[in-house]
């Protein structure tokens, strides 16, 4: 047998209450616990005066070195007990690195038959004179394509934090930048120019890292990182309005997912083919070339890309809740 | 040729040396003094002489090749990086600390020149009797 309820009697169920509780339409403090609101505070002068007189006192009493037994016993006995867990430190590392397999022995754990396959097969499999970022990019590409994924997520998860959505008055993010920097240099003329010698050399310097990460050590993560630290010099520099110009949340948004997508989509491809022992029509090129190793160079493109955008964003949503 | 050769290695040793003994100053320098401005001191003779001196060795050691241009670089990078940020510090410390004409002398107070919203010029003085 069925019968309606009432919305007072839905109400007062249990479900339905721990389903507001949990949904937050109900505060379980709210007239349940006691507020008692403080007075207008007024220090007492005499009592204040005679507290910092009292703290000075012990101060002077406890740090009284000539006067103060127990002080200057445990001022020697942390001297000496630095020194002794130091020396007992040293000694225990140095003994354990003298137990260390010793470099290049053909016994040690690290040279088995991976290393072996990929030093020897290295540059025929992926076109990459550097064996390390043939390594990253194309035998462990999804790997890295993880890592990518997580300075993504963790843009994002700063972005849920930082964000400021507020455009004017008070608490918007502009001026809530103002107040935060009150106290800094603006509009320096040395850091200008400075930043006008030095930003153009580090951008360039990033993307030579970039695009040579196949030839030589570097590659996207810290060619991005170098690219990053560029744009964040010249916003220090030159401040949120000139940044705003060539970089906001639109081209954030536009070249991490791009890069990202890219990324899945090349190299899902190339690991379908692979796989299946199909041609990818990719060429290897001739190693050595800027453009060889067929997907290393792009994607080690989207990777410094996505660095250099995670870098940026990361310091603009602490200084400012956007971008 | 051996005569050239062990020139070049005293020297290059020689300006190591150098380099090092200016990094064992500015680190006793950092640690020994108390107020930031004397430990930017101390810190930018070794971000500067220090790493000058040191590359310079290292340069004569490597000999004419494509490795010391790329430390000549490093030299000149860090010639015009480290005065910049050692600049944007002490003018912070020098706008902040209202307490300045303890640690050194201010004759006509502090004298900053900021913009607001508006690009209008604001001057922010800071008198050394304003503060007690």
């Amino acid at each position: 047998m069925s019968r309606k309820l009432s919305e007072e009697e839905y109400n007062r169920q249990r479900l339905v209450r721990m389903k507001h509780w949990l949904s937050g339409e109900k505060d379980l403090y709210l007239d349940n616990v006691e507020v008692v609101l403080d007075g207008e505070c007024e220090p007492d002068k005499r009592k204040l005066e005679s507290y910092e007189h009292d703290l000075d006192e012990m101060k002077t009493r406890t740090y009284d070195t000539e006067h103060n037994r127990v002080y200057r016993f445990f001022q020697r006995f942390y001297k000496m007990a630095a020194v002794l867990c130091c020396v007992a430190l040293v000694f225990i590392l140095i003994m354990e690195v003298s137990y260390l397999p010793p470099i290049g022995s053909a016994s040690n754990p690290a040279s088995n038959e991976v290393a072996a396959k990929y030093i020897e097969d290295g540059l025929q499999d992926t076109g990459a004179v550097n064996i390390v970022t043939g390594m990253i990019l194309d035998y462990r590409a999804f790997d890295t394509f993880g890592e990518s994924n997580v300075l993504f997520i963790a843009t994002c998860t700063v972005l849920i934090l930082m964000r400021n959505d507020k455009k004017k008055g008070k608490g918007s993010a502009e001026e809530e930048e103002r107040r935060d920097s009150h106290y800094e240099p603006k509009k320096d003329a040395i850091l200008q120019m400075g930043a006008r010698i030095l930003v153009p050399i580090i951008m360039l310097f990033g993307i030579y890292i970039i695009l040579n990460g196949h030839l030589s050590p570097g590659g996207g993560f810290s060619g991005g990182a170098i690219i990053g630290a560029g744009l964040i010099l010249y916003l220090n520099a030159f401040g949120f309005e000139k940044t705003e110009r060539f970089f906001t949340e639109k081209t954030y948004k536009v070249v991490s997912f791009g890069s990202l997508l890219f990324y899945c989509l090349a190299k899902s491809y190339s690991f379908y083919t692979g796989a299946h022992h199909l041609e990818s029509g990719i060429p290897l090129g001739t190693p050595g070339a800027i453009i060889s190793s067929g997907l290393i160079l792009p994607l080690n493109i989207c990777v410094g890309l996505v660095v250099a955008c995670t870098m940026y964003a990361f310091f603009a949503l602490f200084r400012k809740g956007g971008f | 040729m051996i005569v050239v050769e062990w020139l070049q290695f005293i020297i290059g040793i020689g300006f190591l040396l150098t380099g090092l003994g200016v990094f064992v100053v500015q680190v006793f320098g950092v640690f020994k003094f108390d107020y930031v401005l004397n430990r930017m001191h101390a810190a930018a003779m070794g971000d500067t002489l220090g790493i000058g001196v040191s590359l310079v060795g290292l340069i004569i050691l490597s000999g004419w090749n494509f490795t010391s241009l790329k430390m000549a670089l490093i030299i000149v990078f860090l010639w015009n990086a480290s005065p910049v940020s050692s600049h944007l510090i002490a003018r912070l410390e020098a706008i902040t600390n209202p307490r300045l004409e303890r640690h050194c002398e201010v004759k006509e107070g502090v004298t900053e020149h900021v913009w607001d919203e508006n690009q209008k010029e604001i001057i922010r003085t800071q008198k050394a009797e304003e503060e007690e």
